[in-house]
């Protein structure tokens, strides 16, 4: 049982990017989960809030996508700002 | 206020993983074999250790850091070989962490070593994940546990470099099955190689100790992966 210490990476790397967006609000974080990366999913997401408590992305939800091989990768934050739209993808078209 | 996704691409072990290679390019200059033996508790990590301790102690400058959750019972029985051993006692984290052997690393001249062992904490499952900078990983798995251990776990399987099948003193007591555990090894890790031991009867263990002291000397004698001619 690891996944409490992986979901406290998770939420540190997304901590580190909406501070370098200069956004004060995450939706999501999306993650790549290998199915060899020795991870439980279901482990993870339950860990996934105590993480977040008290850290700026407190309240946002951890999307998981499954991929093969061992890979585990913050691929993308989903963030709500008011900043210029053009520095970022869009939800609907990323 | 419109959501908007931004791209990160970042890996959630990239701290673990810029510690291990930052350890591997210390063990590498130190001119240091490390080798990590992870496997399920009991399945005979500390006897296969506490053996080889003192077999290659003999011709190699050796020494052991191993993890536990708690006790230091592991690093007080492998003392007994008269190799150094540091325990690292990781209270209720279940594998270790670059960061861990870093620190029990602490003071200790590694180029005073040849080959250096960490003993993982005893787990199938977090281990995988970490890379602890070592050469070459063996993974345990004793005649005692059951055929289908690679199949149940894997990852672990997946991540080691060699497999070695433990207790084979009570391989017919047991009805182990080689030929299928060595079946299933492949399935999840196709091409491993396979070595079968007792620490008890020293079987198969000369065998395994030729591989370690081979590994050490094709490392050596390898090319520093900066390009730089290394002496001495």
């Amino acid at each position: 049982m690891h996944e409490l210490s992986i979901a406290v990476n998770i939420v540190d790397i997304a901590c580190e990017e909406v501070e370098r967006q200069g956004d004060s609000l995450v939706d999501a974080v999306y993650l790549n989960l290998g199915v060899l990366s020795g991870v439980v999913k279901e482990a993870l997401l339950f860990s996934w809030e105590l993480a977040c408590e008290g850290t700026r992305i407190a309240g946002a939800r951890l999307a998981i996508q499954d991929v093969p091989g061992r890979e585990m990768q913050v691929t993308a934050i989903e963030v709500f700002a008011d900043g210029d739209p053009e520095t970022v993808h869009d939800t609907a078209s990323g | 206020m419109t959501p908007r996704l931004v791209e990160v691409r970042k890996n959630v072990l990239k701290r673990n993983d810029e510690l291990a290679r930052a350890l591997r390019q210390r063990f590498r200059h130190a001119g240091v074999f490390v080798v990590s033996l992870v496997s399920s508790p009991g399945s005979g990590k500390t006897a296969l250790l506490e053996t080889t301790l003192r077999t290659l102690g003999e011709t190699y400058r050796v020494a052991a850091l191993v993890g536990d959750l708690a006790t230091e019972n592991d690093a007080a029985r492998l003392l007994r070989s008269g190799a150094p051993v540091r325990q690292i006692v990781t209270g209720t984290v279940c594998h270790l962490e670059a960061e861990m052997v870093e620190r029990a690393l602490d003071e200790w001249d590694l180029a005073a070593l040849d080959i250096l062992f960490i003993e993982n904490v005893g787990n199938l499952v977090c281990p995988a994940s970490y890379d602890l900078g070592e050469d070459l990983r063996m993974v345990l798995l004793s005649v005692t546990e059951g055929e289908d251990k690679p199949l149940k776990y894997p990852s672990i399987f997946n991540t080691a470099d060699i497999a070695v099948i433990t207790k084979m003193d009570l391989a017919d007591a047991v009805e182990f099955d080689l030929e299928t555990a060595a079946e299933n090894i492949l399935t999840v890790r196709p091409g491993m190689r396979i070595v079968t031991v007792s620490s008890k009867s020293g079987q198969g263990m000369e065998y395994l100790f030729k591989l370690l002291a081979q590994g050490r000397s094709s490392k050596r004698f390898a090319p520093p992966p900066d390009g730089q001619i290394l002496l001495g």
